[in-house]
């Protein structure tokens, strides 16, 4: 077993040696046990042993990083010699820093144990539910993985951090086959700490096999209307993420171009819409004990009852804006349900659209979209009347926050995010 | 260099099932500056061993992060476990793969790495020089970066050798508004193969190309939505390329052939007009280096190219030794692997769609109304083979001539229905390399193609 906080302590000693004012470093050990299956069948089972040693100096407040994954005297000596070089190498900027504190007591999280037996069995269980359950599904790529990781922060402001964590992840990629017909391919999946659950029962893993099985006739959408498009929780979070990424984001606060840059305390979405980012939710699996600056990670509101509360910063964009840091540096992503049931929200929509899955390149900074409606269904007069293929959708990001129609009281929780479904309106559907 | 480790352990590799063994060093090193403010500066440096073995039709593996000869007998014995553990609980009862060819690929030339200073240099003067030229940007983004893979592999019944493969890339990005107030952005990625002091020795070789990109967005400025529908289109060799990877690619990896993918059924069938050839190309095209040549995947097979559109039709996939047997091909060399803890996976190497004979300009000017589009920053596709690409540079073309330019917008179709579509394909290759291909482990890869003629999806507004 690797000592990790003495390598920590040896990776600071020897980055203030060659001249860093400021240092941090993380020591990570992680152990990896996978089992693959590829076109239905079994094919693979993995062990890994990795370490991961990642530093940061700041000299002549220049700052330099270096990642290897070694832990020897030797390898961290050069890399900390690196490090300093490639400080020198930069240019001097007041706002690179880390946070100042203590040490913190170790926690652990999770299941760092594997029980390896019982986990292949619910791996073939999941197998087999699904051959019984939705017999028109071919699994293209299953990976399921226990990881078992111990991860030491330390900075040369006295803070430092001990967490030991362990999860199983399960990915599926699949989609359904009958005869000549095929469905696009779907991705699912879920992270957990326990086994005492079917894996198809967890997430929307029973859902979303279901909805690839209804999905083998699509129709050609032809024409094009503006109506409502539906996002339950799986795509969701890549819209969600998208205008995260385009409008509350270290590098477009940074860079001036993000639409929201002076709308911190304002009405940027509907005001049924509350997004937080909270680690310490009790429905996410591992989540985040500090964030990648040194502090301990808070939780917070991102957008709380539609006005925007935060953007997402590094401890250096904060300090070059003046504007808060995030207080976690998690995706930890739980959105605030609504009251009324998904079922109610489809009956009550005239024409539109169910987007299982948005295809698109990103938005552009100004967050207009457009991309293809994968695994998608045309809602007419309030019912589903057919799978859709080749449908495009666009329209712009910041704007679909506004345009809010309905939240789902029903949420899906896969140990990394909670989310609704929400219906947008104001959607550019079109087809041939 | 990494050490020579693996000579020694030829005696511990077991007689009765494919193993290999692989030591690997991947580099990497990246300067950021964002609007002048150097928000990153960094490198990394990974290596280990890993092991597999095959054992009954499933696959052991294990690895770990060191280089040494204890380490290796460690993952082998470790993944000899873990497929025998497979084999006892799968019991798949497969025989062992079909012999391939053996003897060993030395190593050609070791490469230069770099100090941090030099990326950091060039990234400013590039940068200064955007700024004092065109100071009325809403921002800018200047990246150098590069990375390499050195492996050593070791099989018991294939080649060994030893390789390295580095590259490196200038990104410039150029962001304004138009005149409606919205953000706009252009970028373009400058590199091929080769270490940085190779690829950039005068900063002033990419002045030219910045003006042309700077005057690109200058237009886009002026950009309209594209009219949303289908449409006749002059795709560029980067987005022919990027439909090459994408759309047909992936489809024939025959791991996701055996996952249910559209070129199962279509095998010897028209997929294409009779205009369209392409091929996944090893280390060799069109009488030149690709820009990412592969002489040796990492089960030991000999790279060579693997034709999978010829006169428009399907001829073949790629192949790992496992899904040649299974389909019963030849191996082509295309099982790759990202770092030295990853198993090797079926990857594309350079997928490019042979030139024609027509000349761009005769392309354009046989358009009564359609578009002409040039830069990409996305592209998706679905094992059915339907696609979509983000287009960020394009024009209108009205009567034959180009028109004004259009904003970001999305085009898609269905490969195996768009690709009947070509009428004209043009004379010159364009060859891309800088981006990653996702796919379990990242890649490198190439991609290439000349213009095309088509009709295809436009997504607008």
């Amino acid at each position: 077993m690797h000592n990790l906080n003495e390598i920590a302590a040896k990776t600071l000693a020897a980055l203030k040696e060659n001249g860093a004012e400021k240092a941090a470093c993380t020591a990570r050990f992680t152990e990896t046990h996978e089992f693959n299956v590829d076109g239905g069948e079994f094919s693979l089972f993995r062990t890994l042993f990795d370490n991961n040693l990642s530093m940061t100096a700041i000299c002549e407040k220049k700052k330099g990083s270096v990642g290897i994954n070694r832990f020897d005297d030797e390898a961290i000596a050069k890399a900390a010699s690196d490090c300093a070089a490639i400080a020198a190498s930069g240019a001097p900027d007041e706002a690179w820093d880390f946070a100042d504190g203590t040490a913190h007591a170790p926690t652990t999280d999770g299941c760092p144990e594997a029980d390896l037996d019982r986990f292949f069995d619910r791996t073939r269980e999941l197998m087999d539910d699904i051959k019984q359950r939705h017999p028109k599904i071919l699994m293209e790529q299953m990976i399921v993985t226990h990881k078992n990781i111990h991860c030491v922060y330390m900075n040369s402001k006295g803070v430092s951090f001990d967490t030991t964590e362990g999860y199983y992840a399960i990915d599926l990629m699949f989609s359904a086959h009958e005869g000549d017909k095929a469905s696009s391919f779907f991705g699912t999946g879920v992270i957990t700490d326990s086994l005492d659950t079917r894996f198809i029962d967890l997430g929307s893993i029973e859902t979303d096999l279901a909805d690839v099985e209804k999905q083998l006739d699509p129709v050609p959408l032809t024409g094009k209307f503006t109506g409502t498009a539906l996002f339950p929780a799986g795509s969701l979070g890549s819209i969600l993420y998208s205008v995260v990424g385009n409008f509350a984001s270290d590098m477009t606060i940074l860079d001036g171009t993000s639409p929201w840059k002076d709308k911190l305390g304002t009405a940027v979405a509907d005001p049924r819409l509350t997004v937080s980012l909270n680690p310490s939710d009790s429905r996410v699996v591992c989540g985040d004990r500090y964030t990648a600056d040194g502090f301990v990670a808070e939780d917070y509101d991102l957008i709380k009852d539609g006005v925007l509360q935060s953007f997402m910063l590094s401890l250096y964009v904060s300090n070059k804006t003046g504007i808060a840091r995030a207080k976690n540096s998690s995706g930890s992503m739980i959105v605030k349900p609504g009251d009324t049931a998904l079922a109610d929200i489809i009956a009550g929509i005239e024409r539109g659209i169910i987007v299982g899955r948005f295809s698109g390149g990103d938005p552009g900074t100004g967050g207009d979209f457009s991309g293809v409606a994968k695994n998608s269904f045309l809602i007419e007069n309030g019912k589903i009347t057919c799978a859709l293929s080749e449908t495009m959708i666009s329209g712009n990001i910041g704007d679909l926050l506004k345009n809010i129609r309905a939240i789902s009281k029903e949420t899906v929780a896969d140990g990394s995010t909670v989310l609704p479904a929400i219906a947008f309106d104001g959607v550019t559907v079109s087809g041939q | 260099m990494l050490p020579d480790i693996l000579t020694k352990c030829r005696q511990y590799l077991p007689t009765d099932a494919h193993t290999e063994v692989r030591v690997q060093k991947n580099r990497s090193c990246r300067v950021t500056l964002l609007s002048g403010n150097l928000t990153a500066n960094a490198k990394s440096e990974t290596s280990g061993v890993s092991a597999r073995v095959y054992k009954g039709g499933v696959y052991g593996f294990s690895s770990m992060a060191e280089c040494s000869e204890d380490a290796a007998r460690a993952v082998l014995k470790a993944a000899d476990e873990n497929a025998h553990f497979m084999d006892r609980r799968v019991g798949r009862g497969k025989g062992a793969l079909p012999t391939i060819q053996d003897g060993y690929l030395p190593l050609k030339s070791d490469i230069s790495d770099p100090e941090q200073k030099l990326y950091a240099d060039f990234a400013r003067e590039i940068d200064a020089y955007i700024v004092e030229k065109y100071p009325n940007l809403a921002s800018r983004a200047v990246i150098a970066t590069a990375d390499s893979l050195e492996k050593m592999l070791l099989t018991n019944d294939g080649m060994s050798g030893h390789t390295i493969l580095p590259r490196s890339y200038m990104y410039v990005f150029l962001n304004s508004e138009t005149t409606a107030g919205t953000p706009i952005e252009m970028f373009e990625a400058f590199g091929t193969s080769g270490t940085f002091d190779q690829n950039f020795t005068d900063p002033a070789a990419l002045y030219g190309k910045i003006d042309a990109l700077y005057e690109r967005l200058m237009k886009k400025r002026e950009g309209v939505y594209a009219d949303a529908g289908k449409k006749t289109c002059i795709l560029s060799g980067g987005l022919a390329g990027m439909l090459a990877h994408e759309a047909v690619g992936h489809t024939v990896e025959a791991d996701l052939v055996l996952g249910g993918s559209v070129a199962g059924p279509n095998l010897g069938k028209v997929v294409a007009s009779e205009k369209v050839n392409l091929t996944d190309f090893a280390h060799t095209a069109f009488g030149e280096e690709v820009p990412l040549p592969v002489y040796l995947d990492d089960e030991g097979t000999p790279a060579v190219d693997a034709p999978i559109i010829k006169d428009g039709v399907l001829v073949g996939y790629m192949n790992s030794r496992e899904t040649a047997q299974h389909f019963g091909m030849q191996p082509t060399g295309n099982a790759r692997a990202w770092a030295f803890s990853d198993e090797p996976l079926i990857r594309m190497r350079n997928t490019a769609i042979h030139p024609g004979t027509d000349k761009l300009e005769d392309m354009i000017a046989s358009v009564e109304d359609g578009y002409y589009l040039i830069d990409t920053n996305n592209g998706q596709a679905d094992t059915t083979g339907e696609f979509m690409f983000g287009v960020t540079c394009g024009y209108e073309i009205k009567n034959g001539k180009l028109g004004r330019a259009i904003l970001d917008t999305t085009i898609s179709g269905v490969a195996f229905e768009m690709l009947k579509t070509v009428d004209m394909v043009s004379d010159t290759v364009a060859w891309q390399s800088s981006g990653f291909c996702g796919k379990k482990q990242p890649m490198g890869v190439g991609l290439g193609g000349p213009a095309i003629r088509c009709e295809m999806m436009i997504g607008g507004r």
